[in-house]
C-alpha cells in the first residue's frame, strides 16, 4: 500500500510516512560485493567474478557509456590503476590517496586535498561514491565524464605532479600484470595502451561504486517505518518543506539523486573575496584567452577557485556557482563545500539557514543563487535536518569506515576484530 | 377485497412502473436554483481574486496576482501532477500552499480551508474552457 | 579591415561561446564606423516594495542587485545604463529611496525612464524632484536618445480618484481592470515632433519607453494607446530602436523601420499573455519567449541586458541567470530583431512554456 507524505494541514510541518515504491532490482550479491572493495590488491582471482552492482534502492538504473561496458576484468584493471601511487612524480600518490573507501571515496577530515610533496590544493575532495550518475565531474563540472576527469589529477602540480601522461604509460606498457591485464581487457599491448585505455579502465571501476540502500531509502522507497528514527523522519520533513532543500538536493517519487547537475552560488568563499571579483575575474579570463589551463588555474590559485563554473564557461551568471553535490554518505566525508570551510554539518545548515552566509560574513553575495534565503528554522529543525542527513549512508561505506576505526582502535593489536552487527546485517 | 385492493394496487404499481421510462431526474432542480447556486460560486470565485491581488496570504505584502496576473501561469488543468518543487506528484492545492510558504513567505492553509477553496475557485474559473491535460509539466 | 560582422569577429577569438555573455570580452570592438563603437546596459523594472519601515521584499531588493553586481563586472565599460522605469512598486518616496540607492552602486551614469509604478502615486512628483524632467533627449556618439513618459493615461481617469494611494493601487495591478490604457498623449507627442525635427533622417535613434509603443495585451497594459501616431513621427527615419520596459519578459518586433525590444525585469517574469485563456493577445510572430521559470529560483527568468548598437542598430544580450543566455540581435540581411540561437524554431530546446 503506498503511502504519501501528508500534505501540511495548518502547520507547515508534514507528518511524513513511507513513501513504498517497487523495489528497483535484484539484491545484489553482498558479500562478494564486499569482497571486491575490500580487496587487497593481490586478489585478482576473486576480482574476476566481480561484477556490475545491481541497481542500488533509490537510485536509478547506472546509465554506461557504449563506448566503455562494463566487464570484471576491467574493473578490476579500474580499481589496480586507482590505487596505483607510481602514478605521480613522487610515487607517492594515487587516486585513492585522496579517495579512500573507508572515508567514503574522500579524504575526510581534509578541508582541501594534498598531492605530492606535500602541497596543498585549494578544493574539497569529492566522493567517487554515486559520481557515476553526475552530468558532471568536479566542482565546477570541467570536466564531463568518469573518464575524462581520471586524467586530470595525474598531470595537476599539486595533485599528481606529473609533467604529462608518459611516465604512466611506461608503466602500464612495462609493467607485466598491467601488460597482461591490457592485453586481456582491451586487446592491446606495447604503443597501442593509451590513456584512453586507463580512463576507461578507472572509469569502469567507479561505475561500480554506487549505493542507495540507505536506512532513507529504506524508509522512503523501500516502506520500512522503522529504518529511520523519529528525528531522521522530521528531519525528511524540514528537508523538502522548511529547508527547501530538495529542489537542488533532489528527492523524486521514487528516486533520489540528492543533486540537480546545476551550478549554483550559495555563498561559501566568495563572500570573502567579493570586493575583489571585477579585478580577479577580468584578471582569470585575461590569463584563460591567453592559454592558461583552467584544471592547473583553479587548483593552485585560491581567489581563481573560488570563481566557480564561471572559471570554466566565462558566464557571468555563474560566478562563484559550484555544482550540487550529493547528499549521499554525506556523513563520511566531512568538512564540506568545495573549499572544506564548513566543518561539520550544524555549520552547513546555519550556513544555509542564515540566507548564504557564515563565519566572518554577515551577508550573502550580490552573485547568490536565487533559491538561497535566510529559512527562518527553530534549533530543534536544525537538528532534525542533521540527524537525516546522517541516514543517507550506504550499509557497505558505513561498514567500510566502522571497520577503519575499528582497526585503528585496535593499533597494532593483531587480533581479528569480530564483524559488527550491522556489517552481520549487511550481509 | 382485500386480495383486490391488493391486486389493484399491484396492477397500479405495475403500471407506474411500465410508465417510468423516461426516469424521474432524482435530483430536481430549477433555473433559479441553478442561478442561486451559480451566484454562490461566483462570490467565492470573487473572494478568490480577491485574496489573489490582496497581499494579505503571506507576510510580505506580495500578491499571487503579481506574478499570475489572471491566474495565468498556473496550469490548473495539469494538476495532479509530478510537481518538481515538491518532489512528488500533489493536486493543485499543494501547490498554492507551495507558493504561499516560499514566495509569500507565510504559513500554509488547511486544504479546506475556506480561503484555499476560494483561491482554487478563482485560478480554475480563469481558466474556464481548457482542456484536461492532468500530468503536463 | 573589412567590415566584419561584430559576432563573426568575436566568435572567431573564441569569446563568444554559446553559453557565454559578451560582457567579459576582452578584445578591442572594431566596426567600420568608429562612431558606433559603444554598449550601454539596461537594467528595468525593479519594483522595489516596502513590506514596512525599512524592510523591503528581499526577492526584489536581490535582483536588482544582483544585476548592478553583473554590470559592474562589464569590460569592457559600457558607456552608460539606461533604466527602463519601475523602480518602486507603489511610488513611494522610501521605495524610490531604496531603490535609487541600490542603483547609485553602479559605476556608470544612468538615464532614467519612469514607469507606472513610480508615477501615479504623486504623478511624477517626487521621481522630477530626485531625477529631472520626465521625457528629455539626449545625443551620445552619433546616436540620438529619447527618453519618454508612456505611462500616462487619459486625464479623467487620473480626477477620477478620491484618493492618491487608490489611484497608484489600481494602476499597480497588472490584471485590474479598472486600470486605464497607457499613452504618451497629445501634449508629450507635440514635444518628440519637434524634438525629432531637429534631427536627420540618417541618425540612429533609441527611444527609451516604459510601454510598448505597440498594441499587444490590453489586459495587462501591454499597450500604449497612440502607438500608431507614435510610431508615424518616427517612420522617416532610416534607423529607429525602441527598447521597453514594463513586460518582464523577452519581446522584440519589427514594424517597418523601427526595431521595438523589451528588457526583462530585474525582480520578477511576467507569463507570456497567451497564457491568459479569456482573452486574445496579439504577440509579435518574431519574437521567440523565454522560458518559463521555476519559482523556487527567484532570479529565473529576471536579468539585466548589455546593448550593443553597432551600424545604428541594437542587439541585445540578455544575461539570464538560470538559463541560457539569449542575444536578440538585429540582422542586417532582414533588416529584423532575431534571437541569434532560436529564431529558427527547429533548433529551440524544447522551453517549459508559458501556457
Amino acid at each position: 500500500m503506498k503511502r504519501f507524505i501528508t500534505a501540511p494541514a495548518a502547520e507547515p510541518v508534514a507528518r511524513v510516512t513511507t513513501h513504498a515504491g517497487p523495489f528497483r532490482s535484484a539484491k545484489i550479491h553482498r558479500p562478494l560485493l564486499a569482497l571486491l572493495l575490500g580487496l587487497l590488491p593481490a586478489a585478482d582471482a576473486l576480482a574476476a567474478e566481480a561484477a556490475q552492482p545491481a541497481t542500488p534502492l533509490g537510485l536509478p538504473p547506472l546509465a554506461v557509456p557504449a563506448d566503455n561496458p562494463q566487464t570484471p576484468e576491467k574493473i578490476a584493471l579500474g580499481e589496480k590503476l586507482f590505487n596505483d601511487k607510481r602514478f605521480s612524480s613522487t610515487g607517492e600518490i594515487g587516486c585513492v590517496s585522496c579517495h579512500e573507501p573507508a572515508k567514503g571515496f574522500s579524504d575526510s577530515p581534509k578541508p582541501v586535498s594534498t598531492g605530492v610533496n606535500g602541497l596543498n590544493g585549494t578544493r574539497n575532495a569529492p566522493t567517487v561514491i554515486n559520481a557515476a550518475y553526475l552530468d558532471s565531474q568536479f566542482w565546477d563540472g570541467r570536466e564531463p565524464t568518469l573518464e575524462a576527469q581520471s586524467l586530470q589529477p595525474f598531470v595537476n602540480p599539486v595533485e599528481g605532479g606529473l609533467a604529462d601522461h608518459r611516465p604512466i604509460l611506461d608503466v602500464v606498457r612495462t609493467d607485466p600484470d598491467y601488460r597482461a591485464a591490457f592485453d586481456d581487457v582491451f586487446g592491446v599491448s606495447g604503443e597501442d595502451v593509451t590513456m584512453d585505455h586507463v580512463a576507461k579502465a578507472i572509469a569502469s571501476f567507479e561505475r561500480t561504486l554506487i549505493a542507495g540502500d540507505s536506512p532513507f531509502d529504506r524508509f522512503y522507497f523501500g516502506g520500512e517505518t522503522d529504518a529511520m528514527t523519529p528525528q531522521q523522519i522530521r528531519g525528511l520533513s524540514v528537508f523538502l518543506v522548511e529547508g527547501r532543500c530538495n529542489s537542488c538536493h533532489v528527492i523524486e517519487q521514487d528516486q533520489a539523486l540528492f543533486t540537480d547537475n546545476e551550478f549554483h552560488n550559495i555563498g561559501v568563499g566568495i563572500n570573502d573575496v567579493e570586493e575583489e571579483v571585477p579585478q580577479f575575474a577580468a584578471a582569470f579570463l585575461k590569463a584563460k584567452n591567453a592559454g592558461a589551463d583552467v584544471d592547473k588555474t583553479v587548483l593552485t590559485d585560491p581567489k581563481s577557485s573560488e570563481l566557480g563554473r564561471f572559471a570554466v564557461t566565462s558566464d557571468i551568471s555563474k560566478i562563484g556557482a559550484f555544482k550540487t553535490p550529493t547528499l549521499r554518505n554525506i556523513a563520511l566525508t566531512a568538512p564540506y563545500m568545495h573549499d572544506g570551510s564548513l566543518a561539520t554539518l550544524e555549520e552547513v545548515v546555519e550556513h544555509y539557514d542564515n540566507g548564504g552566509f557564515s563565519g566572518d560574513s554577515d551577508h550573502a553575495n550580490a552573485y547568490l543563487s536565487g533559491g538561497i534565503r535566510p529559512l527562518g528554522l527553530t534549533e530543534q529543525q536544525e537538528d532534525d535536518l542533521v540527524a537525516f542527513m546522517q541516514a543517507l549512508t550506504s550499509p557497505k561505506y558505513a561498514a567500510l569506515a566502522q571497520q577503519a576505526q575499528a582497526d585503528d582502535a585496535a593499533g597494532a593489536a593483531p587480533a581479528q576484530e569480530p564483524a559488527t552487527a550491522d556489517q552481520e546485517a549487511d550481509q | 377485497m382485500i386480495q383486490a385492493i391488493r391486486s389493484a394496487a399491484a396492477g397500479t404499481l405495475a403500471a407506474l412502473l411500465t410508465l417510468a421510462a423516461p426516469a424521474v431526474p432524482a435530483d430536481e432542480f430549477t433555473e433559479a436554483d441553478l442561478q442561486r447556486w451559480n451566484d454562490q460560486f461566483m462570490d467565492v470565485v470573487e473572494e478568490g481574486r480577491r485574496l489573489w491581488g490582496s497581499g494579505e496570504l503571506g507576510t510580505n505584502r506580495l500578491a499571487c496576482g503579481q506574478c499570475h496576473p489572471n491566474a495565468a501561469n498556473t496550469h490548473p488543468e495539469t494538476y495532479p501532477k509530478f510537481q518538481k518543487q515538491l518532489g512528488r506528484v500533489v493536486p493543485m492545492w499543494e501547490m498554492v500552499n507551495w507558493c504561499i510558504r516560499n514566495p509569500l513567505e507565510g504559513e500554509a492553509l488547511n486544504p479546506v480551508d475556506p480561503r484555499m477553496i476560494a483561491l482554487t475557485a478563482y485560478i480554475r474559473y480563469e481558466r474556464r474552457g481548457v482542456p484536461m491535460e492532468p500530468g503536463k509539466h | 579591415m573589412s567590415k566584419l560582422n561584430r559576432r563573426e569577429f568575436l566568435k572567431g577569438a573564441g569569446l563568444l561561446t554559446a553559453g557565454s555573455v559578451l560582457p567579459m570580452s576582452l578584445v578591442e570592438l572594431a566596426f567600420a564606423d568608429a562612431k558606433q563603437n559603444f554598449t550601454f546596459a539596461y537594467i528595468s523594472d525593479s519594483h522595489i516594495q516596502q513590506i514596512k519601515g525599512n524592510q523591503f521584499v528581499r526577492n526584489w531588493d536581490r535582483g536588482l542587485m544582483r544585476a548592478v553586481a553583473e554590470t559592474n563586472l562589464l569590460d569592457p565599460k559600457p558607456d552608460f545604463v539606461l533604466y527602463g522605469g519601475d523602480i518602486a512598486q507603489l511610488g513611494s518616496k522610501p521605495e524610490i529611496d531604496h531603490g535609487l540607492e541600490l542603483l547609485s552602486a553602479l559605476r556608470y551614469p544612468v538615464h532614467y525612464a519612469l514607469g507606472e509604478h513610480d508615477y501615479y502615486l504623486d504623478l511624477g512628483e517626487y521621481w522630477e524632484s530626485q531625477l529631472g524632467p520626465q521625457w528629455y533627449s539626449f545625443d551620445h556618439k552619433g546616436v540620438h536618445f529619447i527618453v519618454l513618459n508612456s505611462i500616462l493615461t487619459y486625464q479623467d481617469w487620473i480626477d477620477k480618484w478620491p484618493t492618491a494611494e487608490q489611484r497608484m493601487a489600481t494602476m499597480a495591478g497588472l490584471d485590474n481592470p479598472n486600470g486605464s490604457p497607457f499613452m504618451v498623449g497629445g501634449e508629450q507627442r507635440a514635444w518628440l515632433a519637434d524634438d525629432l525635427s531637429k534631427v536627420s533622417l540618417e541618425t540612429p535613434i533609441v527611444v527609451l519607453s516604459h510601454s510598448p509603443l505597440q498594441k499587444i495585451f490590453r489586459n495587462w497594459n501591454f499597450w500604449t494607446e497612440d502607438a500608431d501616431q507614435v510610431q508615424a513621427l518616427l517612420r522617416p527615419f532610416e534607423k529607429v530602436s525602441v527598447l521597453y520596459g514594463h513586460v518582464h519578459q523577452i519581446q522584440y518586433n519589427q514594424i517597418g523601420n523601427i526595431s521595438f525590444n523589451s528588457a526583462m525585469a530585474t525582480a520578477w517574469p511576467w507569463p507570456y499573455p497567451r497564457s491568459y485563456a479569456q482573452a486574445p493577445s496579439h504577440m509579435p510572430k518574431l519574437t521567440v519567449p523565454m522560458n518559463r521559470a521555476d519559482p523556487f529560483f527567484e532570479r529565473d527568468a529576471t536579468g539585466w541586458q548589455l546593448i550593443d548598437l553597432h551600424s545604428g542598430n541594437v542587439d541585445l544580450h540578455y544575461a539570464l541567470y538560470d538559463n541560457t543566455n539569449r542575444v536578440v540581435a538585429f540582422n542586417e540581411q532582414t533588416g529584423q530583431p532575431e534571437d541569434t540561437r532560436y529564431q529558427d524554431s527547429g533548433g529551440q530546446v524544447p522551453a517549459q512554456m508559458h501556457y
